[in-house]
């Protein structure tokens, strides 16, 4: 290029440098302005907002994580382990280190075919959903060759990781299912319950029996963890730490090897056995049969399990022995006579004449035995079960004074054990019948009531709690499941006469060991003596309240009872048993249990 | 009054001392020096400690600082007779980059030349002011009016190559270099704040019709972060947070938890004003702009000492495309601006912006130290 030069004159030079200057002069300013500007957000955010951003940053910095308590463990009388924490091998999933969701579970599925594939399902919908930078972990405990397996495979599943965590075991399986409960996830209705605070870290909770009732003790308080964390959420080193208090230990008052006694002897029968210490109250064997396996639940039980074992027509999942309603039927014949004795509307030698019926305004009701027991007095009416004796009986008593004398034996109300959702049974009266029904009580449902009949309905550890005040002459106890429970002082039922409660203690016997005894035949050679009463309930399912005998009787048998307690003298076991659809006698059963149980006891006792 | 000299030994002269004698100022050297080092020191922390990242760091300040001091030695006149053949160069090259460059990030920026890659852009970023300078080299400023549109063209040409590689951010700053020179040339006011008017007005259509979805974002953000916390806001977010987190005092040396904690991006070169913030506070910060603003202030005088147009403008637009880099970097890391890809000048972990601004300060080193014994 080419360039004509043309000469600048002095005036033009001087115009030329008083621009430039000037356009300099207004640079510098330019700059210096813009660079307060920005001194000026800097003090703004430095100076003025420092403590809004230095909490932010310390907020960036540290995050809390939960450390969770080890669950307090379970122990048997004997201290034998009833639920245990077992370490396992978990997978955690890391959703910030995975890079392909999808990929990673086709992948998990080639490695891991056991997993159940519904539970991948479920995971997978819950973790494309999740926190980007919280571990989740698979509700599946894996074996030790899975974890091998893994192991050796894991580079094909960045951000899967094997970790261990700590599962609650029940090592022995059903046996007290209904006693000791599960654990299980902890479901949206419970979170709403629960101290969010105190499950943090935790995933979850007592869902029945004594897990859920003692959940508070066996929870423990979780500690905290304060981590320096970086933007990924990942933790680069630990700041301070308060530990985890674990839960407390309890001890139960079950005795483990006679519930598996009696759940052996019961081989997944219909029925209902509780067993308790009369003087303490302490409850040795809970049996609700058929049971199930808690270990299914504790990881989250499968729909098809939960299923099964739902629609199983045995119902293992119901809890018979605080849920199971039954007409007590004979039963409740020792505490009838025993209240009439104290009452002073009979006494023991009064004797009736039973023709096998009784007439009541034009109706007849029926004795068990067909043309009758003849000549009969209180001792022989219980060993027999004359229910003619009772009939009469019952309608000179009136309801009140069964209903008012039968209370204090636990009937009609909570024994108040140490267990959620327990029914109350039903002792009727005049006042229950207006309440419930809005009817007037008529005085044949009086007679049908003393023979446990009608709408008497018990339970059968309200069987067993009445059986245990018998045997302690009227010391009220409280079955209860937890050793050691601190109960409120246990009352007394009022004594007229001792002697009257003896007479009906030696009828009881006369049951197991008379030569008229309804449970006779089944008590040759037992080396101790033993109170009873039989008993059968005309069966009606559960929860249902209106039946139709004809159809029921062709596809349920009754059911079979029995309540009892051994050595007579000193007692220390006190039996309910209930047979349902008596696919065996409930007697045979009580008896084999107590002999058992009391053979094995030290003899200096 | 017209002397022409043709013996080079003659025409400059003489510098004394030993830092003149190399074509090197003093002040300006010093300030270069001062923020080196402190690179160094904010480059080490930022990486987390990483002693491998400030070997290469100090490799590469050496190798700008020799680009520096080569440069140094170029006398402006030369510079001036190579401008107009580089100007050619660098235009080619951007369309060779349009129509054969290599891809990334979305974006056809790089040239391959088999041994090494290239960005043209960053070579335009020197050869545009020096063009338009070159332009009005023989003027009485201001330059005809003529003149002005035609270097309005070849700013608004140059930009328009690179604004569709897409690089909206760097042909804006390439642009304003170019701008500058004819800001200095005398451009009236009246045309300048009618020019602004223009703009203003285009923004909306530019909006609507020419910004890329990525660009759209950046300006929402911009306006708004907290709007998306954990998206594209976030990075202001937690370059806000450190910043202010480091208060007064600041958190001291290799104390910035926000960079070692990954919560801070790019914290060893966009970002790293934000590390230094939080190290070291408010008096830091202010010790910072104030080394800068004395640099400029140095440069700005070497401009008005400088004996002819195309030194005296190619000296004052450098050093404004620096002040222009501070700013909008500061700007963008403490939310004032929105986030444009743009390192910290001397500070950032270098790259080929570290060596592109080397040059330019070798640039105006030597025309400073290069002064002819008589003024045309």
């Amino acid at each position: 290029m080419h360039y004509r030069h043309r000469y600048k004159t002095e005036a033009e030079i001087a115009q030329q440098k008083k621009l430039f200057r000037g356009r300099l002069y207004f640079a510098l300013a330019f700059a210096i302005l813009f660079f307060s500007i920005l001194l000026g957000r800097m003090t703004y955010l430095q100076w003025i907002n420092y403590n809004h951003y230095h909490a932010m940053s310390e907020g960036n910095r540290i995050s809390v994580e939960a450390l969770s308590p080890v669950r307090g463990k379970i122990y048997d009388r004997n201290n034998i382990l009833l639920a245990d924490n077992q370490p396992v091998f978990a997978l955690k999933f890391s959703k910030d280190k995975i890079t392909n969701i999808d990929a990673t579970f086709h992948h998990l599925r080639l490695l891991l075919p056991d997993i159940p594939q519904k539970k991948l399902e479920k995971f997978y919908e819950h973790l494309k959903v999740a926190s980007r930078y919280r571990p989740a972990y698979l509700p599946y405990s894996l074996t030790e060759k899975e974890a091998a397996i893994f192991a050796a495979n894991s580079y094909k599943l960045p951000g899967v990781t094997l970790t261990g965590k700590l599962k609650r075991i029940y090592p022995f399986g059903s046996t007290a299912v209904h006693a000791i409960g599960y654990v299980g996830k902890i479901n949206i209705a419970e979170v709403k319950d629960i101290d969010a605070k105190r499950y943090q870290g935790t995933d979850v909770i007592g869902k029945t029996g004594v897990e859920k009732f003692y959940e508070n003790i066996l929870h423990g308080e979780p500690g905290i963890q304060q981590v320096e964390t970086n933007a990924r959420g990942r933790v680069i080193r630990k700041l301070e730490t308060e530990p985890a208090k674990p839960g407390k230990d309890i001890q139960l008052t079950i005795d483990i090897k006679l519930q598996r006694y009696i759940e052996n002897y019961l081989e997944g029968r219909k029925a209902a056995v509780v067993v308790i210490e009369p003087k303490t109250g302490d409850i040795l064997a809970y049996v609700s049969s058929p049971g199930y396996d808690p270990n299914l639940f504790v990881d989250g039980i499968s729909s098809k399990n939960y299923s099964a074992l739902l629609h199983n027509p045995y119902r293992p999942l119901i809890n018979r022995v605080i849920n199971g309603q039954y007409p007590p039927g004979s039963t409740v014949k020792p505490f009838v006579a025993l209240s009439a004795l104290e009452h002073g509307v009979i006494t023991s030698n009064q004797k009736i004449w039973d023709p096998g019926y009784f007439i009541f305004k034009n109706h007849r009701y029926r004795d068990w035995k067909r043309g009758g027991h003849g000549v009969v007095d209180m001792d022989r009416a219980i060993t027999e079960s004359c229910d003619t004796y009772f009939y009469e009986l019952g309608l000179d008593m009136g309801i009140q004074m069964i209903h008012d004398s039968l209370t204090p034996f636990g009937f009609g109300h909570t024994t108040d054990i140490d267990l959620y959702g327990e029914s109350k049974g039903i002792l009727p009266s005049k006042e229950w019948k207006r309440e419930t029904k809005g009817k007037p009580w008529f005085k044949g449902e009086t007679i049908i009531a003393a023979i446990g009949q009608g709408y008497f309905l018990a339970t059968p550890l309200q069987l067993a709690k009445a059986v245990a005040i018998m045997a302690n002459r009227g010391k009220i106890i409280t079955p209860h499941l937890l050793k050691g429970k601190q109960l409120p002082p246990q009352e007394q039922i009022p004594i007229n006469k001792i002697s009257n409660w003896e007479k009906v203690i030696k009828a009881m016997m006369n049951v197991m060991h008379g030569s008229h005894g309804t449970a006779r035949r089944y008590t040759q050679g037992l080396p101790f003596k033993m109170a009873g009463k039989t008993g059968t309930a005309q069966v009606f399912s559960l929860g249902d309240e209106d039946y139709d005998e004809d159809t029921i009787k062709k596809t349920l048998r009754d059911h079979s009872l029995f309540i009892g307690f051994a050595p007579v003298k000193k007692p220390k076991i006190a039996i309910s048993v209930i047979i349902e659809n008596s696919s065996v006698k409930a007697a045979p059963v009580a008896v084999d249990i107590a002999n058992h149980y009391l053979s094995q006891l030290p003899k200096d006792e | 009054m017209k002397i022409e000299l043709d013996t080079k030994q003659k025409v400059y002269r003489r510098n004394s001392g030993f830092i003149e004698s190399l074509h090197l100022d003093i002040w300006l050297l010093m300030g270069i020096i001062a923020l080196m080092f402190s690179s160094g020191l904010i480059v080490y922390s930022a990486s987390g400690g990483d002693i491998n990242v400030l070997h290469r760091h100090l490799i590469r300040g050496g190798f700008a600082f020799l680009l520096m001091l080569a440069f140094a030695q170029i006398p402006p006149n030369l510079m001036r007779v190579y401008t107009p053949w580089l100007f050619a160069i660098g235009a080619v090259m951007l369309i060779g980059v349009l129509l054969f460059g290599e891809i990334g990030k979305g974006a056809k920026r790089w040239l391959d030349f088999g041994f090494f890659r290239f960005q043209p852009s960053e070579l335009m970023k020197l050869v545009l002011p020096l063009t338009i300078a070159w332009l009005f080299a023989h003027d009485t400023l201001p330059p005809p009016n003529k003149k002005m549109l035609f270097g309005i063209f070849l700013v608004l040409f140059t930009a328009g190559l690179i604004v569709v590689e897409p690089d909206l951010g760097t042909s804006i700053l390439i642009a304003m270099s170019g701008l500058f020179v004819i800001f200095f040339a005398g451009l009236s006011w009246r045309w300048i704040l009618s020019a602004i008017g223009l703009v203003a007005a285009s923004l909306p259509i530019i909006w609507n019709f020419y910004m890329y979805d990525y660009q759209k974002q950046r300006v929402m953000t911009f306006l708004n972060p907290e709007s998306d916390p954990l998206g594209s806001g976030y990075h202001i977010i937690q370059s806000k947070i450190a910043i202010g987190s480091g208060g007064l005092e600041g958190k001291g040396f290799m104390g910035s938890t926000q960079a070692h904690l990954d919560f801070l991006p790019e914290s060893t070169t966009d970002f790293i004003f934000s590390v230094l913030a939080e190290e070291f506070g408010l008096i830091g910060v202010t010790l910072l702009l104030v080394t800068y603003t004395l640099i400029i202030a140095r440069g700005l005088y070497i401009a008005s000492q400088a004996q002819d147009n195309f030194a005296r403008l190619t000296a004052a637009s450098l050093v404004m495309t620096l002040f222009v880099y501070v700013f909008v970097n500061i700007g963008m890391v403490s939310g004032l601006l929105p986030v444009v890809g743009l390192p910290l000048p001397l500070i950032s972990y270098g790259g080929s912006s570290l060596v592109t601004l080397m040059i330019s300060f070798g640039i105006l080193m030597s025309i400073h130290t290069h002064k002819k014994l008589l003024t045309s």
